[in-house]
């Protein structure tokens, strides 16, 4: 989408933007704006202006200058989002939190960091590593994504099985909202827990400009196994039946065999290739309990017909194991010039059938399917391969993508387990929630954000206006 | 308050809602009560005219055992969810005082937070959907039965320590955990110049504790006090963790200068349990008990100054204090109820002048709504009063019982 703005409009609000932040912090040229024009979903319309603040003061001036100019803001992480939820639709600022990437505190004791929004993931651990702590939520884009991006989809990963999703993680927020003022949340203080509203959010109530998170201790022990089995169903009900025996590993993942090939080729990860599909089992904690955990999942899987199991025996073997799982999506460019992530979430026993579905989906619509996700979640991830130039195929793997989400639905299950809704799967969420349920979302929206300037055209239904939601 | 007061128990989310509508338009004020548990914290309602129990909105709506998923009424008591998840080896880390009365809506409510949230997180962590009626009787869901869900704002986790001002839960779904196979009790009382290294131990145990707990007085509990009170610790795990975490307990304290460590197996979470009741335990009208939650390093240094000022003013102190969370839970009380009341609300200026977010979690002292209950406001408290105007813009229910006049 195109939005023409009136060329005195922009200077206008160029020069506003370069007097409270200098000429440095503020890009306009179209080379610069097509940069933020899109996420790793899609692509949006070109902002009007980027914005690169040093300080929670700098963004509160930019709300001020968007609000006095009538445009809307957008707040990126590393633009890394699966459903277009950091890609201005119609104009609008986009805040890129570049210069914001600072880990500003670290309190050992009571394991805690004060981090900035636009830290790195993985730098966050990385950071902390030498005092044995880390940060638990590791999505897989999480060596390039950000901490406040994170925040704002409450991003999962392959640990947050036990360890929760960000939403767990986070104590507090500094928070600049749609007036450009200033406030905190913890979630420690009396009141509403503010913290989890925003958490997860998508950037629609206010704009995070520091968080504390929770940091964790690094497991004494850690011990990862790969089960490959001959057949998908196989591994997805050893899957669940790991669940219903009451053991909840740190980390369970599927591969099937289309994604295996294509890590194996790319990464020689360590994964069998003639397997159907492959479990990925990570359990960490004490030594003792791990070391039981290890004969009761491989009593199960056994029963499942495994055909293999391995222990990792080192470090470098559970790293290239999981650098592989990470980096599964980005290798299937060898099979096919685009690929489409679908993100839906089934109760765990109703894997199988959800897999099944998802199969039966790809063949009917001719698509090639590669599953790799977070099997003890029930999270699913199936990659839906095309080639965008071919019209046919786009059409194939939007239809594709579409009977997954209603099989998810009809399971019992939900439209995102942890992507986030953005702009792809706002009209969706008519498909999982009433409309007094959407209106008690919207009660939430009216206050922080009472003119939809920030993010606006996300979550929301497109056709959702004020009266509709708001009940008589 | 009005003179007549209806107490009203509706059986289903049709029947709130139906009663909240009525009450709404006619601008009757609502009091929502589960099981009376947590009746010491917040404030009176301004004025009542309908009781609102949630005691026949009673029972589990779905145990999806293989899932590790439960979802039960709001009015259904913790130890029954409590005793089933345990039957199938799972649980939720609760730590709601007097589970058998406690309420699954009014803990959510309340925004409880137990001694193991730092090894287990926080209830509001397990909660993956809800069913909340609206002040206007609209009866809105969130969330669902699966683990991950990020379609939409997280209204659940918002409903949660609301404290029944933006809506009435009437169904939480949970998800649950694998429960450890055994728990292990450890009593030692502290001799002399003991405590701190004692503390600073527990605090870096290889073997991190579920709870761990420096309590001085709270006699009706597990163990006595030596001359600086007492530690009491929860370890759960295997058989063959315990066996380590009890070597290195005993050993850590022993450095510490602790000679002796009595072990409780029969029993153990038992014991537990009555030390989170003791949060919420009065000794009738003449005592108060506060929270507070400073960071963990701080918080025995806390509770030492706070038990000089209790001392400065003539009152007696008792205090347990969470040594993984940071989190110092007060009780102040005198022998003469009339003594009490006279002392009490100086005390509590005193207090909130040095600790001004402590908030007050047990009283059946008669003038509680003059103590500071819900300690000073956060800065986000126009934010606050803004969602209870969107969400009750007639101030239905439970009017005024909130923080900042919510």
């Amino acid at each position: 989408m195109i939005v023409e703005r009136p060329p005195k409009a922009m200077a206008m609000l160029r020069e506003r933007l370069v007097e409270a932040l200098g000429n440095d912090a503020v890009k306009t040229a179209p080379e610069d704006l097509a940069v933020y024009a899109f996420d790793a979903y899609t692509d949006g319309g070109l902002p009007s202006a980027v914005v690169l603040p040093s300080s929670t003061r700098d963004v509160s001036a930019i709300v001020k200058v968007a609000r006095d100019c009538g445009e809307a803001i957008v707040a990126r992480g590393a633009g890394t989002g699966l459903c277009g939820g950091a890609v201005p639709i119609a104009g609008g600022i986009v805040i890129s939190f570049a210069r914001m990437n600072r880990v500003l505190e670290i309190d050992e004791r009571n394991r805690r960091a004060r981090v900035q929004p636009g830290l790195i993931n993985l730098a966050l651990s990385r950071e902390v590593a030498n005092r044995g702590l880390f940060y638990a939520p590791d999505p897989s884009s999480q060596q390039i994504s950000t901490i406040g991006g994170n925040i704002a989809t409450n991003a999962g990963g392959p640990h947050c099985l036990s360890y929760g999703t960000t939403i767990n993680h986070v104590l507090g927020l500094e928070i600049v909202d749609s007036a450009g003022d200033v406030f905190e949340t913890s979630i420690e203080g009396a009141g509403y827990d503010l913290t989890a509203a925003f958490v997860g959010s998508e950037g629609t109530l206010g704009i995070v400009t520091s968080a504390w998170v929770r940091l964790m201790a690094l497991p004494e022990s850690v011990r990862v196994w790969v089960a490959a089995f001959d057949d998908i169903e196989s591994a997805s009900e050893a899957v669940s039946a790991i669940i219903a025996a009451g053991i909840l590993p740190t980390a369970l993942e599927m591969m099937d065999a289309v994604i295996t090939k294509v890590v194996e080729a790319a990464f020689h990860a360590g994964y069998p290739t003639d397997a159907a599909a492959v479990l990925l089992v990570e359990n960490a904690g004490f030594d003792e309990d791990v070391e039981a955990s290890e004969s009761s999942i491989q009593k199960i899987v056994s029963a499942h017909g495994v055909r293999s199991w391995r222990s990792a025996r080192s470090q470098s073997e559970r790293d290239a194991l999981w650098a592989g799982r990470k980096s599964a999506a980005g290798a299937t460019g060898r099979i096919a010039p685009n690929y489409y992530t679908q993100d839906v979430c089934v109760p765990r026993s109703r894997l199988p059938e959800a897999l099944h579905a998802v199969g039966e989906a790809a063949r009917g619509n001719g698509i090639t399917v590669g599953n790799v996700f977070h099997a003890g979640d029930g999270n699913l991830h199936p990659l839906l391969m095309y080639d965008r130039r071919d019209r046919k195929q786009v059409a194939a793997v939007v239809e594709t993508g579409n009977q997954i989400l209603q099989c998810a639905i009809d399971l019992g299950g939900t439209i995102s387990g942890e992507h986030g809704i953005g702009w792809e799967k706002r009209e969706a969420m008519t498909r999982v929630y009433s409309t007094a349920d959407l209106a008690a979302m919207a009660r939430v929206r009216d206050v922080f954000d009472p003119n939809r300037m920030l993010n606006p055209e996300k979550i929301f239904p497109a056709g959702m206006r004020c009266p509709e939601v708001t009940p008589p | 308050m009005n003179a007549v007061q209806h107490r009203l128990v509706p059986e289903n989310a049709q029947a709130v809602a139906s009663v909240l509508a009525s009450c709404d338009r006619a601008s009757e004020k609502v009091q929502i009560v589960g099981g009376g548990t947590l009746s010491g914290m917040g404030y009176p309602p301004e004025r009542v005219d309908v009781t609102l129990s949630t005691a026949a909105l009673t029972g589990i709506v779905a145990n999806e055992r293989s899932d590790l998923v439960i979802a039960a009424q709001a009015g259904t008591p913790i130890r029954d969810i409590a005793v089933l998840l345990a039957a199938q080896s799972q649980f939720v880390p609760f730590d709601a005082p007097r589970a058998q009365y406690a309420t699954l809506g009014g803990t959510l409510a309340a925004g409880w937070v137990g001694p193991r949230r730092h090894r287990y997180g926080r209830v509001r962590d397990y909660l993956i959907g809800s069913t909340i009626v609206l002040a206007d009787g609209t009866i809105a869901r969130a969330g669902g039965m699966v683990v991950k869900n990020v379609a939409g704002y997280d209204m659940s986790r918002l409903y949660a320590g609301s404290f029944g001002t933006l809506g009435v839960l009437v169904q939480a779904n949970l998800k649950t955990i694998p429960l450890p196979p055994h728990a292990r009790l450890f009593v030692a009382r502290l001799p002399e110049r003991t405590r701190d290294r004692a503390i600073a131990q527990l605090a870096t145990l290889r073997v991190e504790p579920a709870a761990a707990f420096w309590v001085d007085g709270f006699h009706a509990l597990e163990g006595e006090d030596g001359d600086e009170g007492r530690v009491v610790v929860l370890m759960e795990g295997s058989d063959a963790l315990l066996e380590r975490a009890t070597l290195e307990l005993r050993s850590s304290l022993g450095r510490a200068g602790v000679p002796e460590t009595h072990i409780v197996d029969a029993g153990a979470r038992e014991s537990f349990e009555r030390i989170v009741d003791a949060y919420i335990a009065c000794l009738g009208e003449r005592s108060v008990t506060y929270r507070l939650y400073p960071p963990a390093d701080a918080a025995p240094g806390r509770a030492l100054e706070l038990r000089e000022l209790t001392h400065r003013f003539g009152l007696r102190s008792e205090t347990i204090v969470d040594v993984m969370n940071g989190d110092v839970a007060l009780r102040v009380s005198d022998l003469d109820a009339h003594a009490f009341g006279s002392k009490i609300e100086q005390f509590d200026d005193a207090l909130h002048a040095v600790e001004p977010t402590a908030q007050v979690v047990a009283s059946e002292h008669p003038s509680r709504q003059h103590l500071r209950v819900w300690g000073a406001p956060p800065a986000s408290i126009e934010h606050m009063r803004a969602l209870k105007a969107r969400f009750d813009p007639k101030r239905t229910l439970n009017p005024g019982c909130f923080i900042g006049g919510i």
